[in-house]
């Protein structure tokens, strides 16, 4: 039967050939931009490469406190001290490591003025993230200690400011310092990953970050094990619990969460930062409602086409159904010939995919990102199919399984 | 075989009310060759549907093999459609992109059980017996109109059902198609097949065993006429 149905199926779509064309472009521009997103979703929550070892380490991003009966509220991103204080000694990770957000800094380099962006991270850092490095050194706990006055470029970066020079040894001038550049690492767009020059922290130009408990930093936390991660969030809720603010009175409770990737973008973009549950589950929700809606509107042109379709059909339909088709077999009929185009469409869109994010890579839409078609697009985007393909089949299928086969027969559908 | 008691019918749109069966009772014995005459829009071919189940009456009884179908699913008529009934349409109805054999065999389709090489062994021999066993790869608009209902006839012979429902086979060939189209069925009457034809050619209703003749909707002569 299925064999049939298939074979139905490639007749029908060489008949019209402008229809199926039609058709299928409907599909694939709808599967593009799904995959598309699919697949920078997956490049930020799943992320490989230089967060390869994301599965084992969760980040605090944010640090909340409120005042009694919650009239004062402040929520900023932590200060070092925090860090040193709270997070540093928890005995269930295995490192901890403080970062702050990349800034835009001035770079000077044999009177050449640019922009870069610059993150001062500690060595832990370079532990955590799985960096490639492509000459000279990642900076280590010496570095930090004796407070060397070194920096790592990334790769772009580094062919930027030394054009067919070596960088490692050159020294440049990054936000009114003079550091040594020590190491060169591939470019790598990433939440935790992202900038162009790193430094020690000791190479701010001041150490009164050493004594705040809110400012421009946030933590990475690795775990021995993934299955530590439960624990090492328990233990940062309790830490939180233990915070003394600057001023206990005016803002006695505080909160900050240790979070995997997702829980950090569901926790900011929907304001959670004052509980446990970060929303990744009404933000993932969101997210695939968005992408069902997306599909709607396609979905209900190509059922417009495929009840146009049964029209034409119907006296074949009569025909089949005088003969002994049950409505429910004229139905798989026409949910199979409406998924293997949506399956088509998946394939043709899945290269289209490829060569769109071909082109945001080399476009630099989103600086140093690196996506492409892997198994989940691939799975996402024949999912994606499936579901279109079911959402604008099941209902003309129900039309056509409803037909009455005498005026189906008149072709009077 | 088949009984119909008091079956009447009404197609209803917005304004208009249309009588097209009132108060028939009829019975089709195993074996016969009917032939349902009358005039254009007399509910011969309503008639025709209703006995081969395409249509539901609006108020009477159909039983099949001394079964009321009332109460039948759809999946329960589909497979007496598939089963005890086989099709032929005036304007013949085969599937433009499917080649002959495929149309033939479209009835073994939806019965099941037959695998893929059984259902195209049975569907050459139904061709070969209209004829056309040199034809199997031919697409219907390849054929004569003649040959296209022989390949009609094939499609519902196929699954050897026991009653042949035809709706004016001849109506769209000339005079020497449509003999030997009315030949074949005589001939597969002879054989067994019950055979109920909706026809306007006296000539043809005369060679048949019995003709039923309907005005405006009800039946208004049984007679029996003498095969040819």
């Amino acid at each position: 039967m299925l064999r049939n149905y298939v074979l139905t199926a490639w007749k029908v779509f060489m008949r019209r050939k402008l229809f199926t064309a039609i058709s299928l472009l409907c599909i694939v521009i709808t599967l593009v931009v799904l995959m598309v997103t699919a697949a920078l979703l997956e490049a930020a929550v799943h992320p490989a490469g230089v967060e390869g070892r994301s599965d084992r380490f969760l980040q605090v991003y944010g640090i909340r406190s409120e005042g009694p009966g919650g009239h004062r509220m402040t929520t900023t991103l932590l200060g070092y001290k925090t860090i040193a204080r709270y997070l540093k000694p928890l005995k269930t990770p295995e490192r901890v490591a403080a970062i702050t957000l990349p800034r835009q800094v001035s770079v000077y380099q044999a009177e050449h003025a640019s922009e870069a962006s610059l993150r001062n991270v500690d060595a832990d850092y370079w532990k955590i993230m799985d960096f490639r490095l492509l000459a000279g050194r990642l900076p280590d706990a010496d570095d930090d200690r004796t407070g060397r006055m070194v920096c790592v470029l990334n790769a772009s970066t580094a062919r930027r400011l030394f054009p067919g020079g070596a960088p490692v040894g050159q020294r440049i001038e990054v936000d009114g310092r003079t550091l040594q550049v020590i190491g060169v690492v591939e470019d790598a767009a990433h939440i935790n990953a992202f900038a162009d020059v790193w430094a020690p922290l000791a190479t701010q130009p001041s150490t009164a970050y050493q004594n705040e408990l809110r400012g421009n930093f946030a933590a990475l936390l690795l775990a021995r094990d993934p299955a530590d991660l439960p624990a090492i969030q328990r233990e940062v809720a309790h830490a939180a619990t233990t915070f003394v603010s600057e001023d206990p009175r005016e803002l006695p409770t505080t909160w900050f969460w240790a979070d995997s990737k997702l829980d950090v973008y569901a926790r900011v973009l929907l304001n959670n930062q004052g509980r446990p549950d970060s929303g990744a589950a009404r933000l993932l929700a969101l997210v695939g409602g968005a992408m069902l809606l997306f599909m709607l509107l396609p979905a209900l042109n190509l059922v417009n086409l495929n009840m146009g379709r049964i029209l034409e059909r119907s006296a074949e339909i009569g025909v089949r159904k005088a003969f002994g088709a049950t409505s429910r077999q004229l139905a798989a009929q026409l949910v199979v010939e409406n998924v293997l185009l949506c399956a088509a469409g998946g394939l043709i869109g899945l290269a289209c995919t490829a060569l769109v994010l071909r082109w945001f890579e080399a476009a630099q839409l989103i600086p140093y990102l690196q996506v492409g078609v892997d198994f989940a697009v691939f799975g996402w985007g024949m999912l994606f199919a499936l579901v279109f393909g079911l959402l604008s089949g099941v209902l003309p299928a129900w039309a056509m399984s409803r037909l009455d086969p005498v005026h189906a027969l008149k072709g009077a559908a | 075989m088949i009984r119909l008691h008091d079956v009447s019918k009404t197609y209803r749109t917005d304004k208009i009310e249309t009588l097209a069966l009132k108060d028939i009772d009829l019975h089709v014995a195993r074996g016969e060759f009917v032939a349902m005459m009358g005039p254009s829009g007399c509910g011969k071919s309503t008639l025709l549907n209703v006995i081969g189940l395409l249509d539901r009456p609006g108020q009477g009884s159909v039983e099949i093999g001394g079964k009321p179908v009332a109460s039948y699913r759809d999946r329960d008529v589909a497979r007496l459609r598939n089963r005890m009934f086989g099709f032929v349409f005036q304007s013949f109805h085969l599937i433009a992109d499917l080649r002959v054999i495929d149309n033939v065999e479209l009835p073994l389709l939806y019965r099941g059980g037959a695998g893929g090489g059984e259902r195209r062994r049975l569907a050459r021999a139904a061709l070969e017996r209209v004829g056309l066993g040199a034809r199997m790869d031919h697409y219907p608009n390849q054929l004569s109109g003649g040959q296209q209902q022989r390949v009609a006839i094939a499609r519902a012979i196929v699954g050897q059902p026991e009653v042949l429902l035809a709706d004016e086979p001849t109506g769209n060939l000339d005079s020497r198609m449509g003999a030997e189209i009315m030949d074949l069925l005589l001939a597969l009457n002879a054989d067994g097949t019950t055979v109920v034809m909706v026809t306007h050619d006296e000539q043809e209703a005369r060679r048949v065993g019995r003709i039923v003749r309907l005005f405006d909707g009800q039946l208004v002569e049984r007679e029996h006429a003498h095969a040819a």
